[in-house]
């Protein structure tokens, strides 16, 4: 057994925020899993309850066609990596979500719980905050949306409360032409967590580029963004550099050396910069 | 016999594998007898440091808990070559993740909560963490009774007030003149961390203390009788009192050869009134509890002639035992009388210090210590091709043991040892060694090419033996009982196929009873050192030889003829030249009847048995004596492309070759070279042991200690299976299971210098490692 | 303590498990099914893969009360009348097999991979199996056994849809009447 606790399973989200709301704080929602069990197995987190919300209907949106795509907070990731739509539009997206684990891990883990759980590492994290996504919120007071620059608060933690249940992850639909690009530095091939990531969206019709780093900092970043228009490639990697070493303090741990993270950290942001303004990558 | 062969040398499938891709096959992990008790240990947080309290009450009075200990009751000693260990730390923690106490209850979670309750107070010590520290004078002593400890006389020399457990030395010829009068001389340093064996299935053990000092265990272990010889030491019972079961085992690699829980969990059962007990292994406690392969600091010095012939060697090797000797005094000893690689070198002086550290421990680990010294050896030798302006591969030809030749112990080198030239000349032609790699398109990427030799050969006991029993069915089919352990290298199969050969019997009709049991299955030292398939193929022909002569016996009187008459073929026996006067060994195999009823013969049971010929100790002094039963050569080949920004190595093309002798069976032969290299991946590019400052583990989990998967294989693997056969082994094998991954590491160097033009000389290859380096050297510039 | 209900290899169980018993000990445990296997306990391994109403997941990390009223297929439910399926037919075939340990969880991969994908590319295929560790046979022969499996199903599904034209006496493809004229 993994520990001592409870399970409930929610049917609306209604019900589910009457359960949290019951347990009084001592509750986490279980989506996934992939991350929650494996803290609670090694005695990091210790609920009393879980609450499984993978019944709630609600939970199991995936729209792509509408201005919004919608991503259920149940919708597992492997459900994003294969989904044609989303590979054409927003191919980073697709990228991250393929690159948080395994195949088994993504038919479990879910985008909601990539950016809930807050790691540092999280690889999901710097395309949203590209995308400027927002996730919806429920709870007793009612729904909030919340800006996923705003979601991240520290170390593996977020501004949700504990009566607060993620429904979904929205996205702009993105304008006709808006580029994404993802790239992940890992320690091997094989499914890896990230020693530096990064990612990059870039609007022809504005020229507009944006560009997030995970990995580096206490949370993923987002970069103030850049009007490319009239600058050389070159010119505009050297500015998001700049701004990325301002912006970051990549630490030494178990898995890299901050001076690898340094090292690395600029040539990942030209290559991202090279898919996204060279013609390659995106549409 | 010229004859073509007909099982031998073909790739017959294994016949377990049914069972594997069944699920029917169970493993230790699977096994559950009656009452059993489910156990959990309280492991030191420390690497040194004094227990000055333990408190069980609240775990005792927890309900469904059968049994604690601590070290204080359990006053064994424990070790292969040298007893400095116990089952339960006493007084003293050494490394961090040692046992400390152990926990028997009904349920694993009852036991895992009991352990939550135990309190421990130690005092912690200032612990030593580097061997090259640990030697010296002053330096806090990991065993300050060393003195006190039984251990192999004769064979290992511990020196008491220090913490060197053993000091291997080989003395031939005049190294300070030949230095003095070298062209050029060298000088490195190298260092491999500790890294794990990562068996697929963690180390497990279930025993029952049965009445009358008698214990029943079953282990995922590669030695039932040293479980039970150690056993039977450490509890000073008779070994038939221990009775040990070894069922399918999800791999081994030298982690589980030796004793490991069974001691604990036997103590437990005794605990608990006898009821069996099973202890499993965590994944964090296989990587942070159980041993590893010890880590080494090496220093290297070759002088050479300017026309590259090798002159003198010079190697210090500081082994990183960890807290307790285990193998490692033996891979120590290994190192030496193999340290100098496979070369002719006239003058020679190796010093192996075998050195207590407060960290896990190492045990025997898939090439015993070769890897690790060739690491060092086969960059060096690379570095000196440098210095002399001279081709790598034409270096080493020049230099490798060919007939005529001795080697460093004084072991003369003949044609049956095989040939090591051929091995570097397939490598270096399978590579295409000389043309450079074709210009990868990315700018940001370089290719290169090396090579490195390897050679081991079985590091064990003088008298090591294997013993097998040929016991035939009603239907004329065979049995095979031995006790060597096939952990996936496939050698029960290449027994069967020897079986079949020799009793002229089909392969379908040979079968071997899976499950070792030392109180049926003959005695067999130990699985490891890749000498099962030679000593268990050899036990096996003599085995059926026996057979035959029984058979042909009794079908020589029931035919009327002289027992010489009788020819044995196709399952059957017949008189010579008289076909149609046949008796099928169906007929004979429980002994033979008449027209009449009266009955001859009686079942027939053959028994061979093989041991180690010719070998002997190695002079204390001079390490000069015939450590080797045989070796086996090799080489690798191997072409990388590194991209410069990123670090990232990738493995285009690795070839590897073996002198095998001869090859029993292809495909497992090559199965076994193909998964070797992986794993010699895994040391060369990702593996090591990460402790922080305290001593502490850092990286006890497959998150952050990273192995290949499918994802990270080379471009292109290349076997090359060379048969000059080897004098004495069974068709004219040798042992081929460890090689495959020996020089991985030194290949992958080797073809890093070509890439990018730096000497690495620490291990693991990371991409860390490669681009801080490459931009220190730019840096440089 | 929850009642729970599913379906393992076809079969139904029943079983009241505390919640938070994993999937995969209660295949291993109650239900003695011991072929799946644990490797890690933390998903990193794949050792314990099964397929849940068809897809691969480490059982280490679904509770046995989120399978409740699901499907599961473990490697026990793989052979079918007690003839082994292509996939372990191949797997014994290309030498994909040493210790063994990681056999079930590999074998499972790469069933749910055939299912969804019949012809899959080599990447593919690495990509099916590339959560599921070896540390025995460096991985090439069990790619070797999916591709086998998955030519020999191809095969096996050509020559049966050829049997079938000839069944309903469509034209038949290739080569003339059975007796040769």
């Amino acid at each position: 057994m993994l520990g001592a606790f409870d399970y409930v399973r929610a049917h609306s989200v209604d019900g589910a925020c009457d359960l949290l709301a019951e347990a009084g704080g001592d509750a986490s929602i279980l989506a996934g899993g992939t991350d929650l069990l494996v803290e609670i197995r090694n005695g990091l987190r210790s609920p009393k309850l879980l609450l499984d919300v993978k019944s709630i209907d609600e939970l199991a949106r995936f729209e792509v066609d509408g201005p919004e795509v919608i991503i259920g907070a149940a919708v597992p990731l492997n459900v994003l990596v294969e989904h044609r739509a989303i590979r054409t539009s927003l191919p980073a997206l697709a990228d991250a979500a393929f690159s948080v684990g395994t195949y088994q891990i993504r038919n479990r883990a879910t985008l909601t719980g990539n950016v809930c759980n807050a790691s540092p590492a999280a690889d999901t994290a710097p395309v949203l905050l590209c995308l400027d996504a927002h996730v919806s919120v429920v709870s007793p007071s009612g729904r909030r949306a919340i800006s996923i620059g705003e979601l991240f608060t520290g170390v593996k933690r977020t501004c949700l409360t504990p009566d607060e249940i993620v429904t979904d992850i929205r996205i702009h639909a993105p304008t006709g032409g808006t580029r994404t690009a993802f790239l992940k530095q890992q320690r091997i091939r094989g499914h890896d967590l990230a020693v530096v990531n990064v990612a990059g969206s870039y609007a022809p019709d504005t020229e507009m580029l944006k560009v997030a780093v995970g990995s580096c900092a206490p949370t993923p970043v987002l970069l103030e963004p850049i009007d490319v228009s009239g600058n050389s490639l070159e010119s505009i990697g050297n500015r998001v550099i700049t701004l990325a070493e301002a912006a970051t303090s990549p630490i030494s741990d178990v898995r890299a050396s901050a001076a690898y993270r340094r090292a690395v950290l600029p040539v990942l942001l030209r290559r991202l910069l090279d898919r996204l303004l060279d013609g390659r990558g995106g549409l | 016999m010229a004859s073509e062969l007909r099982y031998v040398g073909k790739p017959a499938s294994r016949d377990d594998a049914i069972d594997k891709v069944t699920g029917a096959a169970r493993y230790t992990h699977d096994l559950t007898v009656p009452g059993m008790l489910h156990a959990a240990l309280v492991t030191s947080p420390h690497a040194f440091a004094r227990i000055v309290r333990v408190d069980t009450s609240a775990a005792d009075a927890l309900p469904g808990v059968r049994a604690i200990l601590t070290g204080n009751g359990l006053c064994y000693r424990l070790g292969l070559y040298l007893q400095d260990k116990c089952i339960l730390a006493r007084g003293v923690v050494r490394y961090q993740g040692e046992p400390v106490v152990a926990v028997a209850a009904d349920t694993l979670d009852i036991a895992r909560e009991a352990c939550r309750l135990v309190e421990v107070e130690y005092e912690p010590l200032d612990p030593v963490l580097d061997p090259r520290d640990a030697l010296e004078k002053g330096a806090p002593l990991v065993h300050p009774d060393l003195h006190t400890y039984a251990h192999m006389e004769g064979v290992y020399f511990p020196e008491s007030g220090t913490n060197i457990a053993h000091h291997q030395k080989v003395r031939k010829g005049d190294v300070d003149a030949a230095f003095a009068s070298a062209d050029v001389t060298l000088t490195a340093k190298f260092y491999n961390p500790p890294v794990q064996h990562v068996p697929m299935e963690t180390h497990a053990a279930i025993a029952q203390a049965l009445p009358g000092g008698r214990a029943e265990i079953w282990t995922s272990s590669q030695s039932p009788y040293t479980v039970r010889h150690l056993m039977s030491v450490c509890f000073d019972v008779p070994h038939a009192n221990i009775r040990v079961h070894v069922p399918y085992v999800g791999g081994g690699f030298g982690g589980k050869a030796g004793l490991h829980l069974e001691p604990l969990a036997y103590v437990l059962s005794k605990a608990a009134a006898g009821r069996p007990v099973k202890v499993v292994a965590t994944r964090e406690e296989e990587f942070n509890t159980l041993p590893s392969r010890q880590g080494l600091h090496s220093t290297v010095e070759i002088g050479a002639d300017r026309d590259g012939t090798i002159v003198s060697l010079k190697a210090t090797y500081v082994w990183d035992a960890g807290a307790y000797a285990d193998y490692g005094v033996n891979v120590g000893r290994a190192a030496a009388y193999s340290g100098a690689g496979p070369y002719v070198v006239p003058n020679c002086w190796i010093d192996s210090y075998v050195v207590y550290t407060n960290k896990i421990f190492g045990t025997a680990y898939r090439g015993f210590g070769h890897l690790e010294v060739l690491w060092g050896i086969e960059r060096a030798i690379d570095m000196m091709t440098r210095k002399l302006d001279m081709d790598p591969v034409e270096f080493r030809r020049a230099n490798l043991l060919r007939e005529g030749e001795t080697t460093i112990t004084g072991e003369p080198f003949t044609a049956g040892h095989g040939s090591p030239v051929e091995c570097l000349d397939a490598v270096a032609r399978a590579i295409d060694w000389g043309t450079p790699s074709q210009p990868p398109p990315e700018p940001h990427k370089v290719r290169g090419k090396g090579i490195a030799m390897l050679h081991k050969a079985p590091a064990m006991p003088t008298y090591t033996s294997c013993a097998v029993v040929i016991k035939l069915d009603e239907d004329g089919a065979a049995d095979l009982l031995v006790s060597g352990v096939d952990y996936g290298q496939g050698t029960y199969t290449v027994l069967r196929q020897i079986a079949a050969e020799e009793l002229k019997i089909p392969i379908e009709k040979v079968h071997v009873t899976w499950e070792c049991d030392t109180a049926f299955s003959p005695y067999d030292w130990q699985t490891v050192a890749s000498r099962f398939a030679y000593m268990g193929g050899n036990a096996i022909i003599e085995a059926a030889a026996d057979c035959l002569r029984q058979i042909r016996d009794v079908a020589a009187r029931a035919l009327d003829v002289a027992p010489n008459e009788i020819v044995c073929d196709d399952g059957a026996a017949f008189v010579k030249g008289q076909p149609d006067r046949r008796i099928a060994y169906a007929q004979l195999a429980l002994g033979y009847t008449f027209e009449n009823g009266n009955s001859i013969g009686g079942p027939v049971i053959g028994h061979g048995r093989y041991i180690a010929t010719g070998l002997t100790h190695l002079d204390p002094k001079t390490g000069q004596g015939l450590p080797a039963q045989y070796w086996t050569y090799g080489a690798h080949g191997v072409e990388v492309e590194v991209d410069t920004q990123t670090g990232e190595i990738e493995i285009l093309d690795i070839a590897t070759a073996l002198d095998a002798g001869k090859v029993l069976n292809p495909k497992l032969c090559v199965g076994q070279i193909v998964g070797g290299v992986v794993q010699g991946l895994g040391s060369a590019l990702w593996e090591g042991f990460q402790f922080d400052e305290n001593g502490r583990f850092l990286n006890p989990a497959f998150v952050d200690y990273k192995i290949p998967t499918a994802k990270d294989l080379p471009k292109r693997s290349q076997q090359i299976l060379l048969e000059n056969p080897q004098p004495g082994g069974p068709y004219g094998a040798r042992g081929i299971a460890e090689h495959p991954m020996i020089s991985v590491p030194s290949a992958v160097g080797n073809a890093l210098f070509d890439a990018v033009g730096i000497e690495f000389t620490t291990l693991p290859l990371s991409y860390e490692r490669i681009l801080l380096r490459i931009r220190e050297e730019s840096e440089g510039a | 303590m929850h009642k729970i209900a599913l379906t393992v290899n076809g079969q139904t169980e029943r079983a009241t498990v505390p919640a938070s018993m994993t999937l995969l000990e209660l295949l291993r445990e109650p239900l003695h099914l011991t072929g799946t296997k644990e490797g890690c306990g933390i998903g990193e391994c794949g050792a314990c893969t099964v397929l849940l109403d068809g897809v691969p997941v480490t059982a280490c990390l679904v509770l046995a009360v989120e399978a409740d009223g699901c499907e599961v297929r473990t490697i026990e439910g793989e052979a079918g009348n007690g003839e082994l399926s292509a996939l372990q037919k191949a797997f014994i075939d290309a030498g994909a097999v040493q210790c063994g340990f990681c056999t079930p969880g590999m074998v499972m991969s790469a069933r749910a991979l055939l299912e969804r994908n019949p012809n899959p590319s080599d990447d593919e295929i690495v990509e099916a199996v590339a959560g599921n560790l070896c540390r025995c046979t460096g991985y090439e022969a069990i790619l070797q056994a999916v591709r086998l499996a998955a030519g020999r199903l191809q095969a096996k599904d050509e020559a049966a849809d050829l049997l079938n034209a000839r069944g309903t006496g469509t034209e038949s493809v290739g080569g003339g009447k059975p007796d040769g004229k």
